[in-house]
């Protein structure tokens, strides 16, 4: 695939701090649309990648192009928002002195100048949007509560309906399995792929079984390059990624 | 779209806190200028200047919990933007007393003769007008507010790095302001005023009415805060307090955000300098003092930070202590504050107002969960916790 | 800098305090009358002469006297020719009255031809022995007259007083005398500055005779191959003196002389320009060790722990009183330890500042890590009460802590005067920081805090008591505050305020340098002191802290971790 055809596209992408390389010349390319899987052992640059994408960390060198035209690199996170990126994080982060629906409404696409918030009030529209999600999300009876007393899996979905409420084209999802039950572990697996028909997602588990049940591409980086790609069947099947993971 | 984002202000708690303001500015200038003397609803004029005194303190709070209480930028440099404000008016004030300084001279302020300065600097022009100093008042710190803003929250310098910057900013123009040939009276400041707007500024009426001024300046700011606190604009605020870099990803450009509500907040404090000023009759480089600044954060703390009565209250009960403290057990009022200063970060974290309007939604709470259980359809409809930290949702109380 | 303090410099101290002394003498004998300061200074010479060569200050006032009384009696000429005999003697006690004599000040009493020293005293005059310089009464206006001279007697005196001191047996008499010549630039003196040099013995003296005597010549009709040598030797002293004498003579001279004077002048003001950079180098380093010493238990506190302390000045402030208190103790009990007190107040300084930090550390820190706005707060507020417990015990004005005697004085290096007080207190604050280094990388403590620092959780289940590591890094942090205290007593007035003067620029050298990194913090204080210092000639002394203030904040701007930061994901953590 070329660049002017995909969606997400990194080219000899380095990052190095204090001498330890974290991204070396990583190449990756997103199709629109697609759903992606990442793996990787501890410390293979998965966050990095995700803080490059989203103008978090700046490059040393290489190339990171959104829809095919748009020099990530020269962006900063703000921005790259705007253009259609959203990310949830590894620890999920939402705005705890907030309520459920106060946090969907500020994900929610909109005017982001000062001025245009500080005069906003919220349409019809809006509100409609914001229940839509609460009831994707399954908060709908929690829209008054603090974030900060949501359960910790709770906080993971509500961070995914933030995600869906900016309605970004690519979304970045890292460990969104991390800290749930099994039942919430498969449910948000359901939720994943009913937001990949319409979205473009980059998954990042260590769950191997969430991502089995994902069912689709995977990229396994290695120290911070791409270290095989395919389906996880086959690349359960590479000998170096067995090395990578079990150590041999 | 102004008078819905003003209407936004407005809630029972608001109500509360504006109704006891307006009986306050209409009693005591009554109190002190209709009742006479010997009566005991007199109101003595010192006690005037006092409390007008305390209300500019209030609002200078107002203007560091706006930034510190809801955007989390803790300002140890607000001082500054006060004093700026102040010698803006003073300088007003110097050049209304015209011929009848100790010099005599119509043009020159009398530390200016003294110092042999020829003629006026050119910053000295046009503060004989005051519709010039009043601009400057709010100018001078909003213009310093937005480039020291600028360069700080664009480079993202935050949290302590942030506190200490301003720390430097203000020591800075205090050594500055502390120079005679800045211009500015050196060490002995603007002083000996005579009159303001043509009124003799030891007059009880101008006394009243410079409480009053006070009085409606701290209201006009205080729906100010409250409308912007309460806009989506507030929100997002919260948010970069809470959640600095996970707003960013949300697309917020959450330097525009700090700058647009720290140089509002400059503004204010700005405005209470000036009208500390005409009533302390006084202004010197000593109002720079970092320690100035760190005692403001201590009245916000006090009151309950992110609540904007709290920061009004806090302001006023802490200086109200010390003016008794000072007065009745000198040597023990630095004991006082200091303990004040590890008591409320070690107990009473979310202030006066914060713990109480916190106890009273608990309370309520434990009542209509109550109410729930014994049967009633509707679940509660207010929120289990009030965000301790914003004013939002909590309720009002009888503190006020 | 006062007038004493800059004397005191230029002047060993023993010679200085000499000075003080006879300088007070002369005033009171120059109450009367006017008296130039070249006499003052000459009479001082002498008297210091009397002083340190007492073998010759035992010569007997009267068997000087009928000499002396001579000087009366007939015309220029015989005068001259007592002159001579006078100096004959060698015996310096004769030169206040030479030196009298050509002042105008030389009268004798009509009723017995006996010569005194008199000034105007009401109507009559005031009477000084020129011996003994004992008062001996009063006179009347006509009961006195005056002894006359002429311009060509003065001139003999001159170089005879010269030719006095020039010989006098102490050389640093004899070093003073050329230096006085060396500012009149009298001609008359190079025959006696001659002579002086033909006998001279000590190499430092004649040096300093030499360069009198180029003065000299540069001031007097010799002929140019004389005073290009003079210009030589001046131009090789390089002082902004030389430079002056140089610019000063140089619109009387001529030809080559005048183009060596000229070239002589820029070499000396390159010479001038590398000894004021280097002078401004050491002001700045000593200010620099100030700061370091402020700044580096904070580095610790803040930049290791991460806990905002602003009662870290007021650990300052303790150290310094605890060194009072030595002192006071010392003075009432043993004053023959008072050379040792800053000895003693170290480790003292250092476990009662120690001790308060760990108690402030386990009474109120320990509940706020995590939140550094509060600790800020908290702390703040500690230094409230410590100031006023300061304040309420020993009185809020300055305490006197005084100097041992290794603390005090100078000694020049070139053109560059070194106080000994700065350069302890440079190599002190080094070997703090090395002491400081070493404990931290090479002990177990060391290494616990260390591992507390970079990983709370990891230490603690490793076994590390972390809450224990907290305190006792809290308390060296404090402690270090305490022992830069006792060094900054010597330097500083010590004040319930004293530490309130050092906390914000300790925060700007720890943020500047870079927070948890103690070699930034080094760079981070000698930067910033060599900057001021070089700032003020130019700013003057707020103006260049302002502007030192302004640069940090937009260094922050630029560098928002200081100077050497930390990088990776784990300053995000």
């Amino acid at each position: 695939m070329t660049r002017a055809t995909s969606l997400l596209y990194l080219d000899g992408v380095s990052v190095s701090f204090d001498g330890f390389k974290a991204l070396n010349e990583l190449s990756l390319t997103i199709a629109p649309g697609e759903m992606r899987a990442i793996i990787g052992p501890n410390g293979a640059g998965k966050t990095t990648m995700m803080d490059v994408i989203t103008g978090k960390t700046r490059p040393d060198s290489g190339d990171v192009f959104f829809n095919g035209a748009v020099d990530l690199t020269g962006e900063d996170e703000a921005s790259i928002a705007e253009l259609g990126i959203g990310r949830k994080f590894q620890k999920p982060t939402v705005f705890e002195s907030h309520t459920v629906w106060d946090n969907l409404e500020l994900a929610l696409k909109a005017p982001r100048g000062p001025f245009a918030t500080l005069f906003h009030t919220i349409t019809g529209a809006e509100k409609t949007r914001i229940e839509d999600l609460l009831d994707l999300i399954r908060l709908n009876d929690k829209r008054d509560e603090l974030a900060a007393n949501l359960s910790h899996g709770q906080k993971q979905w509500l961070e995914i309906g933030m995600l869906l409420a900016q309605d970004p084209k690519l979304l970045l999802v890292d460990e969104p399995a991390a800290g749930m039950t099994d039942a919430e572990t498969a449910e948000t697996a359901e939720l994943l792929k009913d937001i990949a028909n319409d979205h473009s997602v980059v998954v990042v588990e260590h769950d191997m079984v969430f991502v089995r049940s994902l069912g689709v591409k995977v990229t396994v980086l290695h120290e911070g390059s791409v270290l095989a790609e395919g389906s996880l069947d086959h690349v359960s099947a590479d000998e170096r990624v067995v090395e990578v993971y079990l150590g041999r | 779209m102004m008078t819905s984002f003003l209407f936004r202000a407005m809630d029972a708690r608001a109500g509360i806190f504006l109704a006891i303001m307006a009986a306050a500015i209409v009693l005591v200038p009554a109190g002190n200028l209709l009742v006479p003397e010997g009566s005991p609803f007199h109101v003595p004029t010192y006690a005037v200047t006092l409390m007008g005194k305390y209300l500019t303190y209030a609002l200078l709070a107002l203007a560091v919990d706006l930034v510190w209480g809801f955007c989390g930028i803790l300002s140890l440099g607000h001082a500054a933007f006060f004093a700026l404000g102040g010698y803006a008016m003073g300088m007003y004030l110097m050049r209304q007393i015209g011929t009848r300084g100790v010099y005599g001279d119509p043009i020159l302020p009398d530390f200016m003769v003294f110092l042999n300065w020829p003629e006026l600097p050119w910053y000295w022009y046009g503060f004989d007008m005051f519709w010039f100093a009043a601009l400057m008042v709010v100018l001078v710190p909003g213009v310093l507010a937005f480039v020291f803003g600028w360069f700080a929250f664009r480079s993202r310098v935050t949290g302590v790095y942030l506190s200490i910057i301003t720390q430097a900013l203000t020591y800075a123009l205090l050594l500055a302001f502390f120079r005679n040939d800045m211009g500015f009276g050196g060490n002995n400041g603007l002083t000996d005023f005579k009159d303001i707007l043509g009124f003799d500024i030891q007059a009880d009426s101008t006394r009243a009415g410079l409480f009053a001024a006070s009085g409606i300046a701290l209201v006009f700011c205080y729906v100010i805060c409250r409308a912007v606190t309460r806009s989506k604009l507030g929100k997002v605020l919260v948010a970069v307090r809470d959640a600095e870099s996970r707003t960013r990803f949300l697309g917020y450009r959450v330097e525009h955000y700090k700058l647009f509500v720290w140089t509002l907040s400059a503004m204010m404090a700005g405005v209470a300098g000036a009208l500390y000023v005409p009533q302390v009759g006084i202004i010197n480089p000593g109002e720079f003092a970092p320690a100035n600044s760190i005692e403001v954060v201590i009245w916000v703390a006090v009151g309950g930070r992110g609540t904007l009565v709290g920061a009004v209250l806090g302001a006023v009960l802490v200086n109200f202590a010390k003016t008794w403290f000072t007065a009745a057990l000198p040597d023990i009022w630095l004991f006082a504050l200091g303990g004040l200063f590890v008591v409320v970060t070690l107990f009473l974290p979310k202030g006066i107002v914060g713990t109480f309007s916190q106890g009273w939604t608990a309370l309520r709470q434990r009542k209509a969960s109550a109410d729930y259980e014994a049967g009633s359809d509707e679940p509660p409809s207010s929120p289990p916790h009030a965000p301790s930290a914003t004013a939002r949702d909590a309720e009002p109380q009888p503190a006020e | 800098m006062g007038g004493t303090k800059k004397f005191k410099r230029l002047i060993p101290r023993d010679a200085a305090e000499r000075l003080l002394g006879m300088r007070r003498l002369t005033f009171i004998r120059n109450a009367g009358g006017p008296m130039s300061f070249s006499r003052s200074l000459l009479l001082f010479l002498f008297l210091a002469m009397g002083l340190t060569a007492p073998a010759l200050a035992q010569s007997d006032p009267e068997a000087l006297r009928p000499l002396i009384n001579e000087l009366a009696k007939g015309k220029y000429d015989d005068t001259q020719k007592q002159i001579g005999a006078l100096v004959a003697t060698g015996d310096p006690a004769v030169a206040p009255a030479l030196e009298a004599l050509g002042d105008g000040d030389l009268y004798f009493r009509k009723s017995d031809g006996m010569v005194f020293i008199a000034s105007k005293a009401g109507k009559g005059y005031a009477l000084t022995d020129p011996l003994t310089l004992e008062s001996a009464g009063e006179a009347g206006r006509r009961d006195v007259k005056k002894i006359k001279v002429n311009n060509k007697l003065r001139r003999v005196l001159r170089s005879a007083l010269g030719s006095l001191t020039l010989m006098a047996p102490d050389p640093a008499v004899r070093k003073q005398a050329a230096e006085a010549v060396f500012k009149s630039r009298d001609p008359d003196s190079i025959e006696a500055l001659d002579a002086a040099l033909a006998a001279e013995t000590d190499d430092s003296v004649r040096t300093v005779m030499e360069q009198a005597r180029a003065a000299a010549v540069l001031n007097s009709d010799l002929g140019d191959e004389d005073k290009l040598a003079a210009v030589e030797v001046l131009a090789s002293m390089g002082t902004r003196q030389a430079m002056s004498l140089l610019l000063s003579v140089q619109s009387s001279l001529e030809g080559p002389v005048r183009d060596a004077t000229a070239a002589a002048v820029t070499k000396i003001e390159k010479s001038i320009a590398a000894w004021d950079a280097a002078q401004n180098i050491w002001y700045g380093l000593s200010l620099g060790s100030v700061l370091l010493l402020a700044a580096i238990g904070l580095a610790i506190t803040f930049g290791v722990m991460g806990v905002i302390n602003m009662a870290h000045g007021e650990m300052v402030m303790i150290g310094a009183y605890v060194t009072f208190v030595v002192q006071e103790m010392i003075r009432t009990s043993m004053p023959g330890l008072f050379d040792y007190s800053l000895f003693i107040a170290l480790p003292l300084a250092f476990l009662v500042s120690g001790a308060i930090g760990v108690a402030i550390e386990r009474g109120v820190i320990r509940w706020l890590y995590g939140r550094p706005l509060e600790t800020l707060l908290a702390t703040w507020g500690i230094s409230l009460i410590l100031q006023q417990a300061v304040r309420s015990l020993f009185g809020p004005t300055n305490r006197e802590v005084g100097n041992p005697d290794w603390m005090s004085g100078a000694f020049e290096v070139g053109q560059m005067t070194i106080t000994y007080n700065r350069m302890w207190i440079i190599v002190f604050a080094m070997l703090v920081f090395a002491g400081l280094m070493l404990v931290l990388k090479k002990t177990p403590f060391g290494l616990y805090t260390r591992a507390v620092t970079q990983n709370r959780r990891m230490a603690a289940s490793m076994g590390i008591r972390t809450p224990w590591v907290d305190a006792l890094t809290f308390g060296l942090g404090s402690g270090i505050a305490g022992i830069a205290g006792v060094a900054l007593s010597q330097i500083d007035n010590v004040s319930p305020n004293l530490g309130q003067g050092y906390i914000i620029d300790s925060f700007m050298v720890v943020v500047f340098g870079g927070v948890g990194n103690l070699w930034g913090t080094l760079v981070g204080a000698m930067t910033l002191g060599v900057v001021n210092k070089f700032l003020e000639p130019y700013a003057g002394a707020v103006l260049g802290k302002i502007l030192v203030l302004v640069f940090i904040i937009l260094f922050i701007q630029k560098r928002p971790r200081g100077l050497f930061a930390l990088k990776g994901r784990a300053v995000e953590a």
